[in-house]
């Protein structure tokens, strides 16, 4: 085996272990394309491996390019939280739009399974689940120390029972809702998206 | 007349507005490139750089293409080449090339309104440049 031909192995060796969570199939079609690209440029005698290795940048790099590509893809058309989670996390690590919009998703998320609890909380402890309401309060909370048998308390609970398909809807709607409104901006903000600034050296007009 | 002086703060946002407008306008470049037929990546690349100047990583190709396809605006294909080993070719879908004339039209209407505004920018600077 020639220098060349380690470097190469190596290179998709750290491409392939770098690439999981994609699927066995999706992971050899992109080495084998990397692989099928390295050896054409190596038919350039003018280029060494070490410039076609550096175009393609690190392999952890490319990988993390591949993999939010598609977990951005994936997240546009699911329903499944965890997917919207993780591809907003992914977003929030190239900038501020991606921040913020993490920070909407984590919040509608945690509003809907907070309500989605209350409801299921309700009939285990229904003296302390409820909407309180009183001077200066007015939320949906498990408050150790209310009842909803004393409305005289200048804190007390308001909803009773009809607590459990308040929180059922408002919790289906909280997730719907942010499930809706990420995607709707992952499709805004598409190009913004898939695209991880790399670290090797480039031209000046060149865009990464 | 002396050339005005930018701070580094000042150029670094020009540069990044630039890198920016360039990522927006990546895939439709990608889709273009492929409106006549099929081609590998390297080939992509090397029309890319040729045609429009827009010159890419080579790593951000691959994962570009790869979207494009999980969106269905193109489809891939290896094929034995005859340079002795395959090459996966790329071609767009019905969907690529709906999508791909309607960013056409798109930036056309764009940039002739946007021509406009920035036509008197580009007089004066062409002024300056002449005094």
């Amino acid at each position: 085996m020639t220098t060349t031909d380690k470097q190469m192995n190596d290179y998709l060796a750290q491409l392939r272990t770098a690439l999981n969570g994609m699927t066995l199939a999706e992971r050899e079609d992109i080495v084998e394309e990397i692989r099928m690209h390295i050896r054409e440029r190596c038919s350039d005698p003018r280029t060494s491996i070490e410039e076609i290795l550096a175009g393609l940048g690190p392999a952890d790099e490319l990988a993390q390019q591949y993999r939010t590509g598609v977990l951005v893809q994936k997240a546009r058309h699911s329903i499944s939280p965890v997917v919207i989670l993780r591809a907003t996390l992914r977003w929030a690590t190239t900038g501020v739009e991606g921040f913020i919009v993490f920070v909407i998703a984590i919040t509608g998320y945690l509003m809907g399974v907070g309500f989605l609890l209350l409801a299921l909380l309700k009939p285990f402890l229904p003296k302390y689940t409820g909407l309180w309401v009183g001077p200066g309060e007015f939320s949906f909370s498990v408050r150790m120390g209310g009842t909803m048998t004393n409305p005289a308390s200048p804190v007390h609970e308001l909803l009773g029972w009809w607590l459990i398909p308040v929180c059922l809807v408002l919790g289906s709607l909280s997730l719907a809702g942010t499930t809706k409104l990420i995607q709707f901006l992952l499709r805004r903000f598409r190009w913004k998206v898939p695209f991880i600034t790399t670290t090797h050296a480039r031209p000046a007009m060149m865009v990464m | 007349m002396a050339q005005p002086k930018f701070s580094a703060p000042e150029i670094e946002t020009s540069d990044k507005w630039e890198a920016q407008m360039r990522k927006g306008c990546l895939e439709m470049a990608v889709l273009a490139t492929l409106w006549h037929g099929r081609m590998y990546g390297l080939e992509i690349l090397r029309v890319l750089k040729r045609d429009s100047r827009l010159v890419l990583a080579e790593g951000t190709i691959y994962p570009i293409l790869n979207r494009l396809r999980t969106e269905g605006l193109v489809q891939s294909q290896w094929v034995e080449a005859e340079a002795g080993h395959p090459r996966k070719y790329y071609e767009l879908t019905q969907s690529g090339r709906y999508r791909a004339t309607r960013m056409a039209e798109t930036w056309t209407d764009f940039s002739a309104g946007l021509g406009l505004l920035i036509e008197p920018v580009l007089n004066d600077k062409k002024l300056e440049r002449a005094l």
